[in-house]
């Protein structure tokens, strides 16, 4: 019986050798698990997507939203009104310069003068001024028909809509009479400009004749007076502005249309940044990314020597203790929350940096001493503080990574310690350097809480003119006006697509900023030994 | 003839010219990098000086507990004839203004100043591990992926050139995506479609519905999820790669299979390593603002999460009844919107007018978010001394 029963034993090779495969549902079980975690690694990719996506479907209305804002301004001649009304508005300056000076001058006939002075230009204006009062009056009107009956058709589309989706024949009708019930007349522009039209002439004269009487008040200024001679010099454009400001209220048409160029340049190139206006919201970008840049500046010149000596240092001199301390300690930086660090500037960093500017020696620095607490520079100096351990661990990374062949040629050829290390092992390391500096300038120019809570959040460029003292003045950056503003706007508003189109803009630069720290730390690659 | 021997060796530097230059740059170098150390330990210093006498108390417990376990609330300050100060809360001012009688002068209310700081302490919990737990399951998938499984190619190419930018995006962008994608769009079950819907599938019983979340925990830790998922992705990556190929080895030449292998010679000696990464994200997803700005931060709220009004029961209610109001309430800690530590430090900083008691609360907050977030680190790195010893090569 043994033969038969060694025969009955199946195969030593059938054994071992599975030649059907375990399935899942007719699929290899293997290729579903490595699947999943391809699909789980797909995630980075779907996301850096959906960001944009949804950035843009927010965004991406404000384009025509705001084409059709720019053209209501135009068409209802608010545009007309600022055309003179922002000349005339340096006439405020002026007269307060005039003010401090008469407050400066201590003889008794000096202060006469300049007080009739300072009467002259407050009464010339007036004419003037009540002229395009009523104008503006007219155009505010026109606007706030237009927005009304802009309001009213937006409703009333929306009850079509669902007029034509409902299928109860009662509620269809009953929604269509409220459709047109809510009908209103269009506003007639042309209409309603006329007067406008009209008067600009009037307005035209009145301000010449501000012109002249300005003219005639600035001769009898007293002389010798440093602020009566900013005024004095400050007149002759004052006069040339408005002089210019007149012919382009007669070159001005009402009903040339709004091109969606001339949009795109009202946004990147707008140079106001005004919302929740009585008169016209205006969305400029140049004042918040002013600020942004300056700041990212600030902070990337500070950081930049710090964390590189820093590498440097912890790199090639320090010992094995004092690595231990430093480099914890740098990444225990990055740990310390954004919005600690931005209290730290409100209740420490700003009071001690305007304690120092009013040291007494310290005095020739621009800008000393300074006026505002929450400032640029002290916004960059946190910011900068931030951007340490970024800069630093990836400066040390590059110098770890300079071939070893290099430090050993330079040492053999009888370099010191710091030739070896300024001129082998940094130029060696350099592309390394350089894309661990702009990784962190892209940092600085996303961080939000610091900037917001430190940077003083005025919207205005800054004043340039200051020379290097700027760096004392507050602003206002990307980020923060998009914490500060967004959750106070309804969705779908004009701010609230200007918010996410500048959201749009910092994505975009996010992207830059990264697409050159790979280029750089491509292009400058040392050949590897 | 014989040379005279010099007293001097030959190879000493001078003491001169370069040498004294080397010493003065190394000094410099010295000098830079301990500023950075002695800056951070000023700013430590600093918070600790003045936030610690809020947090601590001479007397026993030496904890202020108040301060820890109560709720944010406005703090009343009501100033006597004879210069006293009296803090209380909204309930105990008019108590107080009767003892004083006469002697009343003035009142002052502080928003967010009095109580404590339990609130926005359990809302940055939630969200930690909301988002802690949703970045951890994508990114080490992610990371496994990339480390044993991915071949060279576009795709490869693709997700890590993905994972750099994502890392760079600033953290206000994330914000804005999490209020579009997660407040706004989000897919959620719910009986009736609301107007603001992108679209909705049907589904018999119920309908899906891309109406978003609406502000609230969810949303809030997702948006964290992503911020924080590029860390955990290179970190974990990292750790796989830093197990021996030997492992790998070894257990495939048994015969196991690529998921045999991973599973049980790859991921148990990468998964300490895992544990800490998951420090940094932790740290992060608790300290980020921005991204919560508009996804889940409350400035102010009365109530804990879990501490909300649902129908009473009837008295005999069947045992499932008090069961699915059980799972309810512990759902709805998730779609509630919290108070979150950062948010709270933000509020405190820049909304409310400073004086001294603001500042109490301001650096009692700072303090103890900075000891919780030092805390949390700690713990990780317990865990991963611990899970070390087991494994060793």
């Amino acid at each position: 019986m043994a033969p038969s029963e060694s025969s009955s034993r199946p195969p030593l090779r059938s054994l071992i050798v599975r030649t059907r495969k375990r399935t899942v549902l007719g699929f290899d079980p293997q290729q579903i698990i490595k699947h999943f975690f391809g699909a789980n690694a797909s995630t980075a990719v779907i996301v850096l997507v959906l960001i944009m996506i949804f950035l843009v479907r927010e965004g991406i209305d404000f384009l025509p939203t705001y084409r059709r804002e720019l053209e209501t301004y135009r068409k209802a001649g608010l545009e007309l009104c600022d055309i003179a009304d922002n000349p005339l508005k340096q006439q405020q300056d002026l007269t307060s310069v005039l003010r401090r000076a008469w407050a400066a001058t201590t003889d008794p006939a000096a202060k006469e003068v300049l007080s009739d002075a300072e009467d002259t230009f407050d009464t010339a204006i007036e004419p003037a001024a009540e002229v395009l009062d009523e104008l503006k009056e007219l155009a505010k009107e026109t606007k706030e028909l237009a927005v009304e009956f802009h309001t009213l058709e937006e409703g009333r589309q929306q009850l079509l809509n669902a007029a034509a989706k409902t299928t109860d024949a009662a509620a269809r009708a009953d929604l269509l009479k409220e459709a047109e019930a809510s009908k209103l007349e269009p506003v007639d522009f042309a209409e309603r400009i006329t007067p406008l039209l009209e008067r600009r002439g009037e307005l035209a004269t009145k301000m010449h004749e501000y012109t002249v009487t300005l003219e005639e008040a600035v001769k009898a200024f007293p002389q010798n007076n440093v602020l009566v001679d900013q005024v004095r010099a400050a007149v002759p454009a004052h006069i040339a502005e408005i002089k210019a400001a007149a012919g382009r209220m007669q070159a001005w048409q009402w009903d040339k249309p709004v091109s969606i160029f001339s949009v795109i340049g009202a946004f990147f190139f707008g140079t106001e940044w005004i919302t929740n206006s009585s008169w016209q919201d205006f969305y400029g970008f140049v004042p918040l990314l002013a600020g942004s840049v300056v700041i990212a500046l600030i902070a990337v010149l500070i950081a930049t020597p710090i964390s590189v000596i820093a590498a440097i240092y912890t790199n090639q001199f320090a010992t094995d203790r004092e690595k231990e301390l430093i480099k914890p300690v740098i990444e225990f930086i990055q740990a310390i929350p954004s919005v600690v660090l931005g209290f730290i500037g409100i209740s420490l960093v700003g009071n001690l940096i305007k304690e120092v500017s009013e040291w007494g020696f310290l005095q020739w620095v621009p800008g000393f001493p300074i006026q505002e607490r929450l400032n640029m520079f002290n916004a960059g100096c946190l910011l900068a503080f931030m951007a340490v351990p970024t800069m630093f661990s990836l400066s040390e990374d590059a110098l770890n990574n300079v071939p070893r062949a290099y430090i050993d040629a330079s040492d053999a050829l009888g370099a010191t310690k710091l030739q070896t290390v300024f001129r082998v092992i940094v130029p060696a390391g350099i592309s390394g350097i350089l894309s661990a500096i702009l990784l962190g300038l892209g940092r600085v120019i996303g961080e939000t809480m610091v900037v917001l809570l430190v940077a003083g959040n005025r919207i205005a460029i800054p004043d340039f003119s200051a020379g290097p003292g700027v760096i004392f003045q507050p602003a206002h950056t990307l980020t923060g006006i998009i914490a500060q503003e967004l959750g106070e706007v309804s969705r779908g508003s004009s701010h609230w697509q200007a918010l996410f189109m500048v959201g749009i803009v910092l994505f975009a630069i996010s992207l830059l900023v990264n697409w050159c720290a790979r280029a750089v730390a491509r292009r400058f690659e040392p050949h590897k030994a | 003839m014989n040379p005279v021997p010099t007293a001097e060796n030959p190879f000493a530097g001078d003491n001169s010219g370069i040498q004294k230059r080397e010493t003065a740059a190394r000094w410099a170098l010295r000098a830079g990098s301990y500023l950075v150390v002695l800056t951070t330990a000023a700013i430590m210093l600093h918070i600790f000086v003045k936030g610690a006498p809020v947090a601590f108390q001479s007397k026993w417990p030496f904890i202020n507990t108040q301060f820890l376990t109560e709720l944010p609330a406005t703090l009343h300050v009501i100033e006597g004839k004879q210069g006293q100060h009296i803090e209380t809360d909204v309930n105990g001012a008019d108590a107080v203004k009767k003892q004083l009688g006469e002697n009343f002068l003035s009142e002052k209310t502080i928003s967010y100043s009095g109580g404590g700081i339990l609130g926005p302490i359990v809302g940055t919990a939630l969200l930690v591990v909301v988002s802690v737990s949703v970045a951890l399951f994508l990114g080490v998938s992610c990371a496994i992926y990339l480390s044993e499984y991915a071949k060279k190619g576009k795709f490869l190419e693709t997700v890590r050139l993905a994972i750099l930018n994502l890392a760079g995006v600033p953290s206000v962008v994330f914000g804005l995506f999490g209020l579009g994608a997660f407040v706004l769009t989000a897919p959620k079950f719910v009986d009736v479609p609301a107007e603001r819907s992108v679209f909705s599938i049907p589904l018999g019983f119920t309908t899906l519905s891309f109406e978003g979340w609406d502000t609230c925990v969810l949303s809030g830790g997702f948006t964290l999820a992503f911020v924080i998922l590029p860390v955990i992705i290179t970190a974990s990556e990292q750790c796989l790669q830093a197990v021996p190929q030997g492992f790998r080895e070894t257990s495939m030449a048994l015969g196991a299979t690529r998921w045999q292998t991973i599973r049980y010679s790859v991921l148990p000696f990468a998964t300490p390593g895992i544990l800490t990464s998951s420090i940094l994200g932790i740290a992060r997803a608790a300290g980020e603002t921005a991204p919560i700005m508009f996804t889940a931060a409350l400035a102010f709220k009365d109530k804990l999460p879990w501490q909300k009004d649902l129908p009473p029961l009837p008295a005999d209610a069947s045992i499932f009844a008090h069961w699915e109001q059980s799972v309810s309430r512990f759902l709805g800690i998730f779609t509630e919107s919290v108070q979150a530590l950062p948010y709270h430090i933000y509020t405190l900083a820049a909304k409310i007018p400073q004086n001294e008691y603001a500042e109490r609360a301001q650096y009692g907050s700072v303090f103890v978010f900075l000891v919780l977030v030092a805390t949390l680190a700690a713990a990780s790195i317990w865990l991963r001394i611990h899970l070390r010893k087991k494994y060793k090569w």
